[in-house]
């Protein structure tokens, strides 16, 4: 019976139409719904006899393009790396204040200078001094500022990391439940669609927190592994563990061994209890996570090492009296005397000699040591490259400071005495010509503001003198810009900016010239740590010229961060316009498709009703 | 970078609209502050120079300080040197006055003069600048030199310049008043003139000439210096004359001649010729006695004052003057140092051993400093005011029948100190000096005003904005707003559910 079909193909159609209109109605009100993917309805028509043909919705399908979909996660770690490099390389610019204002490092140094130009021209006026030392306050000032910044800044991005694992956790454990949602609802229906949405929003929001890589499996579920291949979700998620540390100092630096670690590190937790370190293992290398651990890790202690190399150079310029041995000779031997005492914690002796075979020039420096774990000192404990350095204990007095010397000697040919008191005389060989000494110096730090010569204690390290002394903590240079201060006696008594002996003259301008000498012109090393200078040539000039150094090369990474974060940001925007016009829900669109529906509901109602009159028809007769 | 949160392409038109948003607020910022940027990062490749650029230029800065500051003490260093240079000429004519003067007593017109030169003097000698006092050395929180009153009349138990001068008179001139030498007959015919003691005071016997006919003029020899006239030989003839030399203390000298004559009473320089060469020998013996005795109230008390007057002033704190040895005074045979507790030190500024130019020193260049240092107790400033103290501290009186022959000594003496000697140094070398450091700092001062016009140019260039250029973007940029605003709000409203029915 056809007529019987035909009502039933029209049936069909009916309720085809209004699964559509159904679709239509969803897709419209989810037009902005994030993530919401465009659904359509699959039909597919059935034959029933021979000629009885309707139609029948198999599922809804998302429209869905996964190659853009892919390259648009990859991206969007990328940007979000760089937007978050750009944002905290912005904060990072405002410690450096605004260029031309008052507020900047170099032009409180610059105020600095002047103040002493002034002195020097006027030694004996009181303005003057007073007037150095309240611009020597706002430098330590700004460099106790900056630091603590710098340091608030790690902080932040300690935090940062903290809430990222934390959204990260989330996302996985998400995505491990709607995968299992998903494998056990087997049609392909509009609910299924709607938790595969769900699932790509997480992996999304897990693609912007860290460079991941998605498959796909055949049973609908999806795998994410990180890029190095340490798998984060399957069928069960994994679990990122993150310990922040409350309270971040220039000191605390990550490290592998968990002993020496002193801030958060990432280790994930698989389901099967085996524990991987993520930072150490480089598995993150993008997305949000990435670029604070780049931030805490590099390049803020690079930010925190340039300031502390800039306080340490200031505080050593001044401080540091370097004194050349004299000439003595015993026999054929030739060679110097050094007086060795007074010497404190990282002052250091410098001994040059000539292997007159090759006629080449070496250095030995020997350092004064304190904390006898910092033993032995590598060669980078001083910023000079050509040195071999020895640390040297000075507990056990003028025998065991002998004995360490003659054995950092030995193989040189030199040959380290002591004829008297704490007199180190070092010969060269004598007949046997091999080496030739070419000087010997020491290098202390005064300690007085009265030692009879220009040098002074004008920065001190807290309370303690600033000595450059290395410890098992590493060297006290490390965060010094957060603790330098002007010296307590200095600030009490502003005249021994003049005065560096009992009756030193009020007009006597030899120590004001020599404070404005070292920090304009004076020439210092400065450690590759800092990212100036490399470790074979290191960057040497005055602090000034330092200073110029660490600002053009803290503009230029803010500034190339910032092009990075607007070049990803183009990139993303078109890959999402891209990924939009295919995905996401054009209204015009489904407006013509209602249009459709209308018609095509129209004239199966219109068969409908057109079957109905001939059924009337027959039973009429 | 928040696309993935707002759905749609209404995201990406808004994401859009927010970043010209931001330009235009920074447009607008670098309008008003005229800056390009407020961070490093904004300022381009050319970020590392502003901070060497600001740099220089705050140095720059600092030394065009430094050299108004010290301009300002070179000027008033100059009119210091200006006033005492014409206090010295006064002084100068004030003496040569005193002795042609007819009109009241000359020596004490000049000794007033002098008195209040001196208060001049010292008192441009502790000029300062800015509490800075600028003559004395190193020590620039402490005046030069003391007051006019200590100088001359000593400071409690300290000595002054009238006591020291008192002190030496008395060891130069003896009890006796004969500058400390014994004239004597050894025997009848015989005329001796000897040195009381191996001292430093009173007449140095240099040399006695003679032609006195049959004299035997023998010395001076010895230690302590005799010489002998033996006119045993015979009477000498009318015209006959011996000439005996005295060196003084202040190193100058002196001489006697004593001319024989017939006459039974001698004028002054003479001595008669007796009926026995002892008659002779013995108005010889009274005429050098009243000759000597003459010359030690003038010129031996000129030149004792002179000497006095030099010790006094050479002297600094690690240096105290040279005093005589006592008392008594008129038998003293040395001089001893005196100390700062004994005698008035009359420089009280730095006493280093150093050029006085080199204590004090302004940076006005890189690498370029100049030396404006003064000391009051340098040659040239010691000259002036040691002789016009000198005058005004030795004391003349007008009932002195030697006064007028004293103050001539005394003025002839002075006279010639102040001109100097060839070599010494004087206020005009001291101006000289000054004046060159002025010129280095007007050569300085100039570079310093091209330097940082070009520094400053090329700091604006790197730092600033035009704001011709800024206020085109802007306009751009609003034009660009406008439509894009337009043209998503017609997006919007292009749409296909208006048009439904």
């Amino acid at each position: 019976m056809s007529l019987t079909q035909a009502l039933s193909a029209a049936i069909s159609g009916l309720k085809a139409n209004q699964a559509g209109l159904a679709l239509v109605s969803a897709n419209v009100a989810n037009a902005n719904t994030p993530g919401y993917i465009r659904k359509t309805v699959s039909q597919v028509a059935t034959a029933g006899n021979d000629t009885g043909i309707s139609v029948n919705v198999t599922g809804i399908q998302r429209e869905l393009d996964t190659y853009v979909q892919r390259q648009l996660r990859v991206e969007n770690s990328g940007a979000t790396y760089a937007d978050t490099l750009a944002q905290a390389y912005k904060q990072l610019q405002d410690v450096y204040g605004t260029p031309g204002s008052g507020n900047t490092l170099e032009s409180v140094y610059n105020s600095f200078t002047t103040a002493l130009q002034t002195l020097s021209s006027s030694p004996d006026d009181p303005a003057a001094r007073s007037a150095v030392i309240s611009a020597a306050q706002l430098l330590t000032q700004q460099l106790n500022q900056s630091s603590h910044s710098i340091q608030a800044l790690r902080g932040d991005a300690e935090l940062g990391i903290s809430d990222a694992v934390t959204k990260a956790n989330q996302a996985m454990s998400q995505i491990a439940s709607l995968n299992l949602r998903i494998a056990a609802s087997p049609a392909a229906d509009g609910a299924t669609a709607t938790l595969m949405d769900q699932r790509d929003t997480y992996v999304d929001q897990l693609s912007q927190l860290m460079d991941i890589n998605v498959i796909k499996n055949t049973d609908g579920q999806i795998s994410i592994f990180t890029n190095s291949g340490i798998q984060l979700v399957g069928t069960q998620a994994s679990k990122i563990n993150f310990n922040p540390q409350g309270m971040m100092t220039a000191a605390a630096t990550w490290s592998a061994d968990p002993t020496k670690c002193t801030v958060g590190t990432l280790s994930l937790l698989s389901p099967n209890g085996s524990s991987v370190d993520l930072i150490e293992s480089h598995s993150v290398r993008s997305g949000k996570i990435a670029a604070y651990l780049q931030m805490r890790d590099q390049e803020l202690v690079q930010a925190q090492s340039q300031i502390d190399a800039v306080a340490a150079g200031m505080a050593s310029a001044l401080s540091d009296k370097t004194t050349a041995g004299t000439s003595a000779t015993s026999g054929l031997q030739n060679g110097f005397d050094v007086d060795i005492s007074g010497m404190s914690a990282g002052n250091k002796i410098t001994i040059n000699y000539t292997d007159s075979l090759t006629q080449t020039a070496h250095t030995i420096s020997l350092v004064r040591v304190d904390d006898t774990t910092a033993l032995p000192l590598s060669n980078d404990a001083t910023a000079s490259p050509n040195d071999k350095v020895v640390g040297v204990n000075f507990a056990g007095g003028i025998g065991s400071v002998m004995a360490q010397i003659t054995a950092a000697l030995g193989g040189t040919g030199l040959v380290a005495s002591n004829p008297s008191g704490n007199t180190l005389e070092v010969l060269d060989d004598g007949a046997g010509n091999i080496v030739d000494v070419t000087s010997v110096s020491t290098t202390k730090t005064a300690t007085s503001l009265l030692g009879g010569s220009a040098e002074l204690p004008f920065f001190t390290d807290g309370t303690q003198p600033y000595t450059g002394a290395t410890t098992a903590l590493g060297s006290q240079s490390i965060g010094f810009a957060g603790r330098i201060s002007i010296n307590a006696a200095l600030l009490a008594d502003p005249s021994k900016l003049v005065s560096y002996q009992t009756g030193t003259a009020a007009g006597d301008s030899t120590r004001p010239d020599f404070i404005f000498q070292q920090l304009t012109a004076g020439s210092l090393q400065f450690s590759p740590d800092t990212g100036i200078g490399s470790a074979s040539t290191p960057f040497s000039g005055s602090i000034s010229k330092f200073l110029r150094q660490v600002i053009s090369q803290q503009g230029e990474a803010a500034d190339s961060a910032n092009n990075l974060k607007q070049g990803q940001d183009v990139v993303l925007s078109s890959l999402q316009q891209r990924f939009n016009d295919g995905s996401s829900v054009n209204v015009d669109q489904e407006m013509a498709t209602l249009l459709t529906l209308q018609n095509a509901y129209a004239a199966n109602a219109r068969v409908l009703s057109t079957v109905k009159d001939m059924f009337d028809t027959l039973m009429k007769m | 970078m928040s696309v993935s949160t707002v759905g749609g392409s209404a995201g990406i038109a808004i994401q859009q609209l927010v970043g010209m948003r931001a330009q235009f607020d920074d447009l607008q910022r670098q309008l008003s502050t005229g800056q390009k940027s407020s961070t490093y990062a904004g300022l381009g490749l050319d970020r590392g120079i502003t901070v060497s650029l600001n740099a220089q230029l705050s140095a720059i800065g600092g030394y065009d300080s430094t050299i108004a500051n010290v301009g300002t003490r070179i000027n008033l260093m100059n009119t210091a040197l200006g006033q005492m240079t014409s206090i010295s000429s006064n002084v100068k004519a004030a003496m040569v006055q005193a002795n042609t003067t007819g009109n009241g007593f000359g020596p004490s017109v000049a000794q007033q003069t002098a008195q209040s030169s001196l208060d001049q003097l010292l008192s441009l000698l502790n000029t300062q600048a800015g509490g800075r006092y600028l003559f004395s050395g190193r020590a620039t929180d402490q005046p030069a030199v003391e007051t006019t009153d200590h100088i001359l009349n000593g400071d409690g138990s300290k000595a002054g310049l009238k006591q020291l001068i008192s002190e030496r008179t008395q060891a130069d001139l003896g009890a006796d008043g004969l500058g400390r030498l014994v004239v004597s007959q050894p025997s009848a015919t015989d005329v001796s003139v000897a040195e009381d003691s191996t001292s430093p005071f009173g007449f140095k016997l240099a040399s006695v000439t003679s032609n006195l006919n049959g004299a035997i003029v023998t010395g001076p020899t010895g230690s302590p210096a005799s010489l002998d006239i033996d006119l045993s030989g015979g009477n000498p003839n009318a015209g006959d004359t011996v000439s005996l030399r005295f060196n003084l203390p202040d190193g100058t000298s002196q001489n006697m001649t004593l001319t024989a004559t017939a006459s039974s009473s001698p004028g002054t320089g003479q001595f008669s010729i007796g009926a026995t060469p002892a008659d002779t020998a013995l108005n010889l013996k009274n005429a050098i006695t009243a000759g000597v005795s003459t010359l030690g109230a003038t010129s031996l008390t000129a030149a004792s004052a002179v000497a006095a007057s030099n010790d006094f002033f050479d002297a600094d704190l690690n240096n105290p003057p040279q005093r005589v040895n006592g008392p008594p005074f008129n038998t003293a045979t040395s001089m001893t140092a005196g100390t700062a507790a004994n005698s008035v030190i009359w420089y009280t500024g730095e006493a280093g051993t150093g050029s006085a130019r080199g204590t004090a020193t302004a940076g006005i260049d890189t690498s370029l400093s100049i030396s404006y240092g003064a000391r009051a107790n340098e040659q040239g400033f010691r000259a002036v005011v040691q002789n016009t103290a000198t005058l005004a501290a030795l004391p003349i009186s007008a009932s002195d029948p030697n006064a007028a022959q004293l103050s001539a000594a005394l003025n002839q003496r002075l006279n010639t100190n102040l001109s100097g000697a060839p070599g010494d140094q004087t206020l005009t070398n001291i101006a000289t000096d000054l004046a060159s450091a002025q010129t280095a700092m007007k050569a300085a001062k100039d570079r310093h005003s091209q330097t940082s016009a070009t520094l400053g140019d090329f700091l604006q260039q790197i730092q600033g904005v035009s704001n011709e250029q800024v206020g085109t973007e802007l306009l751009a940029l609003q034009t660009r707003m406008q439509a894009s605003m337009q043209t998503t709000a017609m997006l919007f409203q292009t749409s296909l559910v208006n048009y439904l029915k």
